[in-house]
């Protein structure tokens, strides 16, 4: 390889490979016709999609419903996994019913959903709350419970009371597992207010992909999934570099 | 088992199974009276359950999708297996591969599914391609990542035996990379459901999730609810089996975990 080539990074090399690929696949190859869109169309809708109201409005809404749906759910998530974490008893009781309600993906409760709130953004809000609330609260549970037995054990020795506890074992040993949660759950939330529209009509990204490929529309769904997989990637690289400086002490 | 085991068992079973039993007897009793049309009665939504699926409905809607979503997480499962394996025991195309692998995963797995609509209609060949290729790229990374963090020991012991890549590759790498490759076979077994049902909403006809949406969409509430019961009791299942395979399979692992 030839020393000015080896200087770019991997990463650029194997995108524009990629792109060459892709746009060769969808002019000659075995994809050609109406219903792929090559590299050169899909960037070219997406750059006319950035120019437009239109879109600006759908992301927000999407946004919307994602930030909103974050924040109730650790409104909701965080006390009540502190509260049920604080005794043995009550994270054993909760365990298995929130491990339950985990593993149940928020796209299965879209059609209940529909009939009782109907196809809007509040919908999509509720889903993000469906798809966060459990799991936070079994990860902010389990880092209470998850404190530094000695520590526990020493301040027990000093007579140290709850309050005490709380504030030099338990929070420290929770914030660790919060921000965890928090992390999955950002981009969780993008995902499932995508989702809340594509299926459920709530608005936003995924209605108008919905669509965009309903009417046929290659060129503009691929520009979609394009703006969703650089976003997806930006945010979840953004996530990774900030939980590293803001739990420095956990070293995960 | 002697009675100290069984007793411990059983309080375990007590203090996990009060909740649940009390959320439901709540939900029984409150929604006995009501007449709000869109929270039948939970009695109700039982008798229709059961004359549903137990086992009217089954070969209809239930088969059809089981049927798509195994196929589907089974190429999953080898593509991403085999072309992570491949991909992992070189760390030069690894980091070529990445960038792109790492694209295609951040993409919200359902909103794959239009692409695939418009490439291949609305039958189940559409609903495959989009279960295996949503669910294959969790269990590459997993795999990539699984392969090339191989012990520096074990590669050197490897060597002083003469091993031949591809006994290197099945008897070596593999075997140790598969803690982590069952972190992404359980990702993808997930995204494989999510999109499963997905698949079902948008490309409407046969299948669970679009007979569940169809009961929506003509305000027949009692089928949604049993629709919605059963594929959230579908989710827990699948978790439930998922975690029993691996925990039979990775035996060896936890064993090992708990000498060190």
């Amino acid at each position: 390889m030839p020393a000015v080539l080896r200087r770019i990074p991997a990463g650029v090399i194997s995108t524009v490979v990629a792109l060459i690929v892709w746009q060769i696949i969808g002019s000659v190859g075995p994809l050609a016709g109406d219903s792929f869109a090559t590299a050169t169309e899909a960037i070219a809708a997406l750059v006319e999609f950035l120019g437009q109201s239109d879109f600006w409005t759908a992301v927000w809404q999407t946004l919307q419903m994602a930030i909103i749906g974050l924040l109730i759910s650790v409104v909701i998530a965080v006390p009540l996994g502190f509260l049920i974490g604080l005794s043995r008893f009550s994270y054993r009781s909760t365990k298995f019913t929130f491990d339950f309600l985990k593993v149940i993906p928020p796209i299965v409760i879209i059609p209940i959903a529909i009939l009782v709130i109907g196809p809007d953004v509040k919908m999509g809000v509720v889903l993000v709350v469906f798809a966060n609330t459990f799991s936070m609260a079994i990860q902010t549970a389990y880092g209470v419970r998850d404190a530094d037995p000695v520590l526990l054990e020493t301040m027990r020795c000093y007579r140290m009371g709850l309050a005490k506890q709380i504030r030099y074992a338990r929070l420290p040993s929770a914030a660790v597992q919060i921000g965890i949660a928090l992390r999955l759950a950002i981009s969780a939330s993008l995902v499932v207010s995508v989702v809340a529209g594509l299926v459920g009509g709530a608005g936003g990204l995924g209605s108008l992909l919905a669509l965009t490929q309903s009417s046929g529309n290659a060129d503009e769904t691929y520009a979609i999934i394009l703006f969703l997989g650089i976003i997806g990637v930006a945010v979840s690289r953004l996530l990774v570099r900030t939980q590293r400086r803001v739990i420095f002490w956990s070293g995960k | 088992m002697n009675a100290r085991r069984l007793w411990r068992w059983l309080l375990a079973i007590l203090v996990a199974g009060w909740l649940p039993v009390i959320l439901i007897t709540w939900w029984w009793k409150s929604s006995a009276t009501s007449d709000n049309p869109f929270f039948p009665p939970l009695e109700m939504i039982w008798e229709q359950f059961k004359l549903n699926w137990v086992f009217t409905n089954v070969p209809i809607h239930l088969v059809p999708s089981l049927e798509n979503l195994f196929t589907g997480f089974a190429i999953a499962v080898v593509v991403g297996i085999g072309l992570g394996a491949l991909i992992g025991t070189s760390a030069g195309a690894a980091r070529y591969v990445e960038p792109i692998v790492d694209f295609f995963r951040s993409i919200p797995p359902v909103a794959l599914v239009p692409v695939f609509i418009l490439l291949l209609g609305l039958d189940s060949g559409m609903r495959i391609a989009s279960i295996s290729f949503a669910a294959a790229f969790p269990i590459l990374i997993s795999t990539i990542e699984g392969v090339r963090q191989t012990n520096a020991v074990l590669l050197d012991t490897a060597t002083v035996f003469r091993l031949s890549p591809a006994r290197l590759l099945w008897q070596v790498r593999l075997p140790n990379a598969m803690p982590v490759v069952f972190g992404g076979l359980q990702v993808g077994l997930q995204i494989a459901f999510i999109v499963t049902v997905a698949s079902e909403y948008l490309g409407s006809g046969f299948g669970l999730g679009a007979f569940t949406l169809t009961a929506t969409d003509t305000f027949n509430i009692l089928d949604a609810w049993t629709g919605v019961l059963l594929l959230g009791l579908l989710g827990y299942v699948l978790s439930l089996v998922f975690d029993l395979v691996e925990r039979a399979s990775l035996g060896w692992y936890y064993g090992q975990k708990k000498l060190a």
